[in-house]
C-alpha cells in the first residue's frame, strides 16, 4: 500500500516525461523469455512439460537460448520412475521428445528459488555470474515472462519450500521499469487461482494473462497412461495450440488479442483473465501486439546496399594512418616520461614490502581495541576467579 | 495452597522461628511428607488464624495466611527483574538485529542529477583558427564576429562553439600537432586566387581540420567587418557539428532529463536517427568479436581470418584503441543449417536466417558484450524487391552482422576471399559503435568519443535517480554501506566529467561514474523478500511472543493489584 501511495507521484511524473519519447521509439531490438516452473517431484510432471513446451516455442520462433532463460526445479527426463528415460512428453502421443539433445537450462533444481528469481529479473548478481544466466536487457527488449506451478490467492509456491507473492513480483517489475529494464511485457502464469498473481502488478507496458480466476483451479488437459502422470495443463495446451497452428513462423500477423480471443471456458475448464490497463493505450492498443513480437525474434535487419568497396579500401587507409598517428604521438608522449619512471620502481619496490594487512582498513583501529579488550576482560575474569577460588579454600581451612 | 507450599520451601533459611517449631511439630502427621527434609505440603502455619481446628483436608477453604512483607518485596523484585531483562536486554536485541540497515543516501542530489540540475549538458567545443593570410587584428575581428553569429543561431543548443585563434604549429600536417584533443576542430583559411567567387570548403581527411579557401572580394577589411566570410564560417560550422547536435538532442530527450530548452528540438529528430542509434551496441569499455565461419557441408573447413583480421580489420581497432577495447574469438562451424533454407532470401527471411536454436552463437564468458561476426558458405543469395543491386551482408541491430559468401573450390579460404566480409565488417562495427555517420572520419571519431560521454554522464544520473526513487519507494530494502560509497563516488566523478564536458577526460570520468552508479544500483545484497504480509509476522511472532509474554504480562498486571489493594488497606 505504502509503496503504491509513494511511487504513484514519480512514475505519473516519469509517464509524463517519457511519453512521447515512448510513442517516437515504440520498437523494440531483441526479445527475451523467462520461462520459469516452480513444481518439483514427479506427479509435478505436466508443470515441467509446460515449461518445455513454452521453451520449444520460443526456440523454433527464433529467440537464441542465450536470450532464453530456463528455470526447471526437477529433472523428470532423469527420473526413476520416468518410464522414457531421458525423455520428456507433453502429449500422450509421444510425438515429439521436448528434452531433445540441444536444451539450456539456466536454474535447475535447487537454484530455482525466489530469491534467484526476483535477482533475475532485477539483475543484482554478483559478479561470478554468467552473462548466460542473467537477463541483459534493456529499454528496448521485450520480454515474455511464463510461470507454472501450484498458486493460491495471491502467491506461487516455489519447490514446496517457499513461495512468492503478488507484491514481490509487482515490485520486482517496478524495479525493472524503474531501471528501464524492459520495452513491454507479455506475462503469462498457468496455477491455481493464477489471475491474483498479476492483480499487484502496478508498472506500465505489461499485458498479462492467467488461467483461472480467484478460487478456481487450472486443470490438466490429459494424462499419458504409460508416463502415469498428467502430462500437460488446459491453459497451456490451448496456448501451444493456438501458437502450433497460427504462428507457424515469423511472418505471422496474429496479435495477442487472437490469442486471448481463442480462450474459452469449455476447453480452459476456467476462466482465464487478460489485464490490459498498465498498457499505454489499453485494450486497443495492447490487443494489436504481434503475437511474435512476445513469442519470436524480430530482428529489424538492415541489408546493406550496393557494393562499394572503394569506399571501405580508402576507411581502411585511413584509420591504418590515424593509427599509426596516433601510435607515434603516444610514443613522443611517453619519451619525456619515460625518465621521470625510471626513477620510480625503487621506491615502489621498497614500498610493498609491508607486513601482511587486513582485507578492508576501516576502523582497523576499533577492532584491535575490541579485540585488546576482549583480551583484558578474559584475563581479568580469570584472576578474580583463581582469587576468589584461593579465599574460599583458604576461609574453608581456616573453618576446620 | 501450593504456592504457598513453593514459597515456603525456597524460602527455607529464613523462616522464622515460629515456622520452624510448627514445621517440626508436623512431622509428627504419619501422611502429608514428601521426601525427607522438605517441608510438608500441608502447613498451618502458626499465625493463621484457625477458628476451626478440623483436618487438614479441610484447610482447603481457608484463606491463606498473609504474607510476609519480606516475601511480598521478593516478589516484586523477582517480576521487576524479569521486566528488566526483557527491555534492558530482549528489546534492543530484537531491535538490533531485525532493523534494516540504512545507508544515507545523498537524495536531494541524486534526483537533482537525474532531473539535469546539477548538470547542464552543453559541450563547449574549442575551434581554432588558423588564417596565415591573415593578419592578426583582422583575425580578431573575424572571430568576434563569427562568435557573434553562432551565439545568435538557435540550431545548435548543446554544443557551445568557441573560436579562438590558432597557434602557429597547427598549420603543419603532423601527428604532433594534433596530439592532444583539447581543440577539436581547425579552421584553415586560404585566400584562394582570383578566379573563384565562391567560398569553398572540404574537411581534411586525416585530421579534424575544416579548409575554407575564400575568395579575395571576402577578404575581411577593417571596413566590411569581414561579415561575408563570418556568414559562411557560421554555416559551415552548423553543418559540421549538424549531426552532433542531432544525436545530442536525441540523447537528452530520451532520457528523464528534458529541460525546457530540449523542447523545441525534439520533434525535428527524424526517423533514420533514431533508427541509427537504436541499433547501436550500449556502450562498453571492452567488446568481445566473435569470428564464426559457418559451412553448408564439409567444406571448406579452415580459413585464413588470423591474417584477414590482422590484414584489413585491425587498424580500425587500433583507431578506435582509445575509446574501446576489443577481445576476439572465431570458430569455424561445418554442416551447419540455416534458419531458411530458400535458394533466394527475401527480408523477411533474413531476419530469420541465423539458426540460433542450432549455431552455437552463445555470449562470452567474460563481462564484455558479443558482437557477432558470422560469414555463411553457401549458394542461397539476397533478393529484394527493390530493383537495385544489393550486397551480401546485412546488419542486425545490437547483434552483429552477417556475410554470404559462395563456397570456393578448395577446402581453405584464403585471406583475400575474406577481405571483403571483413572490410564489411569493420564498417558494421563502426555502426554498431554508433559512430556518426558524416563527416571526416577524426571527426566522426571525436564526436563519438564527446557524444559517448554525454551519454554516460545521462546513463549514470538516470540510475541514480532511479536508485533514490527506489530507496523511497521500498523502505523495507536494506541499503549497505558499499551502495552509499558507490553513489558518493559516481557523484564525484559526473561532477568531474560535466566540468570538462566534451574533452577526453570528461570520458573517462563518465565511465567510471555509469560503473560505480551501476554497480550501486545493482548491489547484491539489496535483495531479498520485501514484503511480508502481516499474517507472515504474526506466525513468526505468536509461537515465540505467546508463551513467554503471558506469563510475564500476567504477573505485572497480578503484582500491580496486589499493590493496589495494599495501598487501599492502608489508606
Amino acid at each position: 500500500m505504502r509503496l503504491s501511495q509513494i511511487l504513484r507521484l514519480p512514475t505519473l511524473l516519469a509517464s509524463v516525461l517519457l511519453a512521447p519519447v515512448h510513442l517516437a521509439a515504440a520498437e523494440h531490438t531483441s526479445n527475451w523469455a523467462v520461462l520459469v516452473g516452480t513444481s518439483r517431484f514427479w506427479f509435478n510432471y505436466r508443470h515441467l512439460a509446460n515449461v518445455l513446451s513454452m521453451y520449444r516455442t520460443v526456440k523454433r520462433l527464433g529467440i537464441p537460448d542465450s536470450q532464453i532463460i530456463l528455470m526447471l526445479p526437477d529433472d523428470m527426463a532423469c527420473n526413476p520412475r520416468n518410464a522414457f528415460p531421458g525423455t520428456v512428453y507433453s502429449n500422450s502421443d509421444r510425438a515429439v521428445d521436448l528434452y531433445g539433445d540441444n536444451i539450456e537450462v539456466d536454474y535447475r533444481g535447487y537454484e530455482v528459488t525466489v530469491e534467484n528469481f526476483i535477482r533475475l529479473l532485477t539483475d543484482r548478481v554478483g559478479d561470478e555470474m554468467p552473462r548466460s544466466k542473467r537477463l541483459l536487457t534493456d529499454d528496448r527488449s521485450n520480454i515474455l515472462v511464463y510461470m507454472t506451478g501450484h498458486g493460491g490467492n495471491e502467491f506461487l509456491k516455489f519447490q514446496d519450500a517457499e513461495e512468492i507473492g503478488a507484491f514481490d513480483l509487482a515490485d520486482a517489475f517496478e524495479q525493472m521499469w524503474e531501471k528501464r529494464r524492459y520495452h513491454e511485457i507479455l506475462f503469462m502464469i498457468d496455477t491455481c487461482q493464477a489471475n491474483t498473481m498479476y492483480s499487484k502488478l502496478y508498472s506500465p507496458n505489461i499485458i498479462a494473462t492467467g488461467s483461472s480466476e480467484l478460487d478456481q483451479s487450472s486443470y490438466s488437459h490429459h494424462a499419458d497412461n504409460d508416463v502415469g502422470v498428467a502430462v500437460i495443463d488446459r491453459y497451456t495446451y490451448y496456448n501451444l495450440e493456438f501458437l502450433e497452428a497460427e504462428v507457424r513462423d515469423l511472418s505471422s500477423k496474429k496479435t495477442v488479442g487472437d490469442l486471448f480471443d481463442s480462450y474459452t471456458y469449455e476447453k480452459i475448464h476456467s476462466n482465464a483473465g487478460v489485464r490490459y490497463d498498465l498498457f499505454p493505450g489499453g485494450a486497443d492498443v495492447a490487443r494489436g501486439r504481434l503475437l511474435t513480437d512476445f513469442f519470436g525474434n524480430i530482428q529489424n535487419i538492415e541489408v546493406d546496399g550496393g557494393k562499394n568497396s572503394t569506399v571501405d579500401d580508402e576507411m581502411l587507409a585511413l584509420s591504418r594512418t590515424i593509427a599509426r598517428l596516433r601510435a607515434m604521438a603516444d610514443q613522443q608522449d611517453q619519451e619525456p616520461n619515460n625518465s621521470t619512471k625510471s626513477a620510480r620502481p625503487d621506491t615502489k619496490l621498497t614500498k610493498r614490502r609491508q607486513p601482511a594487512k587486513p582485507l578492508t582498513n576501516d576502523n582497523w583501529w576499533s577492532q584491535k581495541l575490541v579485540g585488546a579488550t576482549t583480551l583484558a576482560g578474559c584475563a581479568a575474569l580469570w584472576t578474580l576467579g583463581s582469587y576468589l577460588e584461593g579465599a574460599r579454600s583458604r576461609r574453608r581451612h581456616v573453618d576446620i | 495452597m501450593s504456592s504457598s507450599t513453593t514459597r515456603n520451601r525456597k524460602d527455607g533459611p529464613s523462616t522464622s522461628e515460629a515456622d520452624a517449631t510448627t514445621s517440626s511439630a508436623s512431622l509428627g502427621r504419619p501422611n502429608d511428607n514428601n521426601v525427607a527434609g522438605t517441608v510438608p505440603a500441608t502447613v498451618t502455619e502458626p499465625n493463621a488464624p484457625s477458628p476451626d481446628p478440623t483436618p487438614a483436608k479441610s484447610s482447603k477453604i481457608k484463606p491463606p495466611p498473609p504474607e510476609q512483607q519480606s516475601h511480598v518485596l521478593r516478589r516484586s523484585l523477582i517480576i521487576a527483574s524479569f521486566w528488566l531483562v526483557v527491555l534492558c536486554l530482549g528489546v534492543p536485541i530484537w531491535w538490533r538485529t531485525t532493523t534494516i540497515y540504512r545507508a544515507n543516501l545523498p537524495l536531494d542530489q541524486m534526483t537533482s542529477w537525474a532531473d539535469g540540475k546539477s548538470c547542464n549538458p552543453v559541450l563547449p567545443i574549442r575551434v581554432a583558427i588558423a588564417s596565415p593570410d591573415l593578419t592578426e587584428q583582422e583575425v580578431q575581428d573575424l572571430i568576434s564576429t563569427t562568435q557573434s553569429n553562432l551565439d545568435g543561431i538557435p540550431d545548435l543548443p548543446s554544443l557551445q562553439l568557441r573560436l579562438e585563434a590558432a597557434a602557429q604549429t597547427s598549420l603543419e600536417d603532423t601527428p604532433e600537432s594534433h596530439g592532444d584533443n583539447s581543440i577539436p576542430l581547425v579552421l584553415r583559411l586560404t585566400q584562394g586566387d582570383g578566379t573563384m567567387s565562391e567560398p569553398m570548403s572540404s574537411l581534411h581527411t586525416l585530421f579534424p581540420i575544416l579548409e575554407i579557401t575564400y575568395p579575395p572580394s571576402l577578404k575581411p577589411t577593417p571596413e566590411t567587418k569581414s561579415s561575408g566570410l563570418a556568414t559562411y564560417i557560421t554555416a559551415q560550422l552548423r553543418n559540421t557539428f549538424a549531426e552532433e547536435q542531432a544525436i545530442l538532442s536525441y540523447l537528452l530527450g530520451s532520457s528523464a532529463i528534458s529541460s525546457d530548452r530540449q523542447q523545441s528540438s525534439q520533434h525535428t529528430i527524424d526517423e533514420s536517427l533514431s533508427k541509427r542509434i537504436t541499433r547501436s551496441m550500449k556502450y562498453s569499455g571492452t567488446y568481445h568479436l566473435t569470428f564464426s565461419l559457418f559451412t553448408s557441408g564439409s567444406s571448406p573447413s579452415s580459413w585464413d581470418i588470423d591474417s584477414a583480421i590482422n590484414e584489413y580489420m585491425q587498424p580500425v581497432l587500433d583507431m578506435l584503441r582509445p575509446i574501446h577495447n576489443f577481445t576476439i574469438d572465431t570458430q569455424v562451424q561445418l554442416y551447419a543449417i540455416p534458419g531458411v533454407q530458400s535458394q533466394v532470401l527475401t527480408k523477411e527471411e533474413l531476419s530469420s536466417f541465423i539458426n540460433a536454436a542450432e549455431w552455437p552463437l552463445s555470449p562470452s564468458i567474460g563481462g564484455a558484450p558479443t558482437i557477432n561476426f558470422v560469414i555463411y558458405m553457401g549458394n542461397q543469395t539476397i533478393g529484394l524487391n527493390t530493383a537495385e543491386e544489393t550486397s551480401q551482408s546485412w546488419l542486425v541491430p545490437q547483434w552483429g552482422s552477417v556475410y554470404l559468401l559462395s563456397p570456393p573450390a578448395a577446402a581453405h579460404v584464403p585471406s583475400e576471399l575474406l577481405k571483403q566480409p571483413v572490410l564489411t565488417f569493420a564498417s558494421h562495427l563502426l555502426s554498431l559503435l554508433g559512430t556518426p555517420q558524416s563527416g571526416s572520419l577524426p571527426m566522426r571519431l571525436s564526436t563519438l568519443t564527446r557524444v559517448r560521454s554525454v551519454d554516460m554522464v545521462l546513463r549514470a544520473s538516470s540510475s541514480l535517480g532511479s536508485l533514490a526513487r527506489l530507496s523511497l519507494a521500498l523502505p523495507s530494502i536494506s541499503i549497505p554501506s558499499s551502495v552509499a560509497e558507490g553513489v558518493a563516488k559516481s557523484i564525484h566523478h559526473l561532477e568531474l566529467a560535466c566540468s570538462a564536458l566534451g574533452s577526453t577526460d570528461s570520458l573517462e570520468h563518465a565511465r567510471i561514474a555509469e560503473t560505480e552508479a551501476e554497480r550501486a544500483f545493482f548491489e547484491k545484497s539489496m535483495v531479498g523478500q520485501l514484503y511480508f504480509p502481516d499474517e507472515h509476522k504474526v506466525a513468526v511472532y505468536l509461537p515465540l511472543l505467546g508463551p513467554v509474554g503471558v506469563p510475564l504480562v500476567m504477573g505485572l498486571i497480578t503484582e500491580i493489584k496486589n499493590w493496589k489493594a495494599r495501598r487501599q488497606q492502608k489508606a
